[in-house]
């Protein structure tokens, strides 16, 4: 039985959040079983990217591949589960489990009755299954339905609060989503057109033999690939969608939107470049540098935008478009350093901004009022979640000891050893921006003198799932042993030159 | 009494339309078509009834309870045929290495679980169809 569940694993990340989506609008009724539902399913969700990520480790970065409907390699489905799987795996696994703890607990209330509430959480866990589904596949094709399944679940989670300005903001992210789509199947097709395979290792072998006969077909798959991904994952001239999005949407679906989704674009455009492309052809044709000038501008300009904001989840909206940048800058400088601060990074960002997106919705839920310059005393009132919202604030900026130090700390290394002036003084700048925007919210919390107003922490789930996220901060930060090691072998594997 | 030709002659075509919707539905792996296209021809049935019959007597044809039910384990189903290849000790999805007889090649048994997924597949496209569509015309009216 173990062994069985063991080797069908890789398979049951990705479908059983999905299985339990399916069943959940039957309960709609009764709402605690579907809240206990899901939430078992994030929990079993943890366990089995846990499990996994002990294999890999065990067996050495050797990925475990698993043929769906056994059909070999080029003609059926591969899932391979690599160090870099296993990374976003865990990702996806820690950031869930908490939100959704933190949405059991008023969910009902913030969406307005159990029915919209259970819609909530079907989409909830597509999107939770998309994402493992990311994770693991290894066919573009594949990538191409999961983006979608992915993305419609984030229309409709950011429309899931039922006020006109949501429905507005999912209008326009479905609009520019649809046609982020498009042009990643448009470059899905031009792949396939030259190499006459889905599966990534076969399409890359077949693009390295053959994209000199057709550079001008190679040009159009990877630019049409980079501006569909880049505006799903808010890639700065094209983040337009995402400030009035995730902050329109309740505050557990702005924490998965932020933390989660934009990364899981983020780890397809990684496994379409590297797997399929290869850094030797990236070189050739100057993908690099594009990259980097990109993540510089989304540094500079999301900060600056994320300093001129009041709204405390506009902010922090902004602050996403600018991490942003530092995971593109990484993948740009395309060293074996600055792709291990990017995939770290990652994975402490979405552990980061769901922390703050979640203590912001507590903030707002117990005040009422969202914007910073009313926010004073409540550092006093609300000490719980005003601590976790600055222990991940402080992290994100990068001081030592916590996980943001860790992967701006590798990027910074990388771009020292690119020998690239411009990326050292924009990665530092970015974090004292960062600072400039998150550490007055933190001022006006704490030192500011509190009006006469019955503000209290919230109940204990969402507590739990505040301090349960200012834990991952820590631990990530103080001991990121593991990830740091799993992210270190899936840079050094994205490297390996085809 | 207006529409008593309309009436009556969609009361005499619509089970045929439906019959040949389930036809392409099962058929879809030995046949042009399949259950998306299939499941299409179906839910059109349905909607062809609801424009003809009123949204009323539509909606008493296909409940909203009914069209939830069909679109949650219409999708579990095809879940569920996939797992039989793991109780078989095959991979997720397998269909003749999980010891299913194919049968003669071109006949309808020769899918092995083609032929169930599409079923599952098929009701619930039918389903998704109705439910747009009496959304639509609940928003209007």
């Amino acid at each position: 039985m173990t062994t069985t569940i063991e080797a069908h694993l890789p398979v049951f990340v990705v479908i059983m959040p999905l299985f339990v989506a399916f069943i959940l609008p039957t309960f709609a009724r009764r709402i605690r079983l579907v809240e206990g539902l899901v939430t078992a399913t994030t929990v079993l969700g943890f366990l089995g990217a846990g499990y996994l990520a002990s294999l890999v480790l065990i067996r050495n970065g050797n990925p475990i591949s698993y043929s769906l409907g056994g059909w070999p390699a080029p003609w059926g489905i591969q899932l391979s589960v690599g160090d870099l799987s296993c990374l976003f795996l865990l990702m996806v696994a820690s950031v869930s489990l908490p939100v959704a703890l933190f949405a059991a607990d008023n969910m009902t209330h913030e969406v307005g009755g159990p029915q919209r509430a259970t819609r909530f959480y079907v989409l909830y866990l597509l999107l939770g299954g998309a994402m493992a589904g990311m994770a693991v596949t290894s066919d573009l094709f594949n990538v191409f339905v999961l983006v979608e399944v992915a993305t419609l679940s984030c229309c409709g989670l950011v429309s899931s609060s039922n006020q006109p300005r949501a429905a507005e903001a999912a209008f326009n992210y479905l609009i520019l989503a649809t046609l982020g789509s498009a042009l990643i199947l448009g470059g899905i097709g031009f792949l396939y057109m030259i190499t006459g395979h889905l599966n990534m290792g076969f399409a890359s072998q077949e693009l390295n033999r053959v994209w000199q006969d057709y550079p001008h077909v190679v040009w159009m798959a990877l630019s049409f690939l980079l501006v569909g991904f880049g505006v799903k994952s808010a890639l700065f001239p094209l983040h337009v969608w995402l400030p009035d999005a995730h902050s329109a949407a309740p505050s557990p679906a702005s924490a998965i939107l932020s933390g989660l989704a934009v990364k899981g674009y983020a780890i397809c455009l990684i496994k379409v470049l590297f797997n399929v492309f290869g850094i030797a052809l990236i070189r050739d044709l100057s993908m690099h540098r594009i990259l980097t000038l990109l993540g510089m501008i989304a540094i500079i300009a999301g900060s600056l935008f994320a300093l001129t904001q009041d709204k405390l989840k506009r902010r922090l909206a902004f602050s996403t478009v600018a991490q942003v940048g530092y995971i593109f800058l990484g993948l740009g400088l395309a060293n074996s350093m600055s792709l291990t601060g990017t995939l770290f990074h990652m994975a402490s960002h979405a552990v980061i901004k769901s922390g703050l997106f979640l203590a912001a919705g507590a903030i707002i839920a117990a005040t009422g009022k969202d914007r910073i310059s009313e926010m004073a005393g409540v550092g006093k009132k609300m000490p719980i979640t005003m601590a976790v919202f600055t222990i991940c604030s402080v992290s994100l900026v990068g001081i030592p000891l916590f996980s943001g130090f860790i992967g701006k700390w590798n990027l910074l290394l990388g771009s020292l050893e690119a020998g690239n002036r411009l990326a050292q003084a924009v990665i530092i700048l970015g974090s004292v921006l960062c600072a400039g925007y998150l550490f007055p919210i933190i001022r006006v919390a704490y030192f500011e003198p509190a009006p006469a107003a019955d503000w209290q922490d919230p109940g204990l789930p969402q507590k739990t799932a505040l301090i349960l996220l200012a834990a991952w901060v820590m631990i990530l930060g103080a001991v990121p042993g593991p990830f740091l090691e799993l992210a270190k072998r899936a840079a050094l594997d994205l490297l390996v030159v085809k | 009494m207006r529409d008593f030709i309309l009436k009556r002659v969609a009361a005499l075509l619509l089970p045929f339309i439906q019959m040949y919707g389930l036809y392409v539905i099962l058929h879809g792996h030995v046949s042009p078509g399949g259950s998306f296209a299939g499941g299409i021809v179906v839910g059109l049935a349905f909607i062809a009834f609801t424009t003809i019959y009123g949204l009323e007597r539509g909606r008493a044809k296909v409940p909203e309870k009914v069209t939830t039910l069909v679109e949650s384990y219409g999708t579990l189903w095809y879940g569920i045929m996939g797992m039989v290849g793991i109780f078989k000790g095959a991979p997720f999805l397998a269909n003749k290495i999980a010891g299913i007889d194919l049968g003669e090649l071109g006949a309808l048994s020769s899918g092995g679980l083609i032929g169930l997924i599409g079923l599952g597949v098929g009701i619930r496209v039918a389903s998704t169809m109705i439910t747009l569509f009496s959304t639509m015309m609940e928003e209007e009216s």
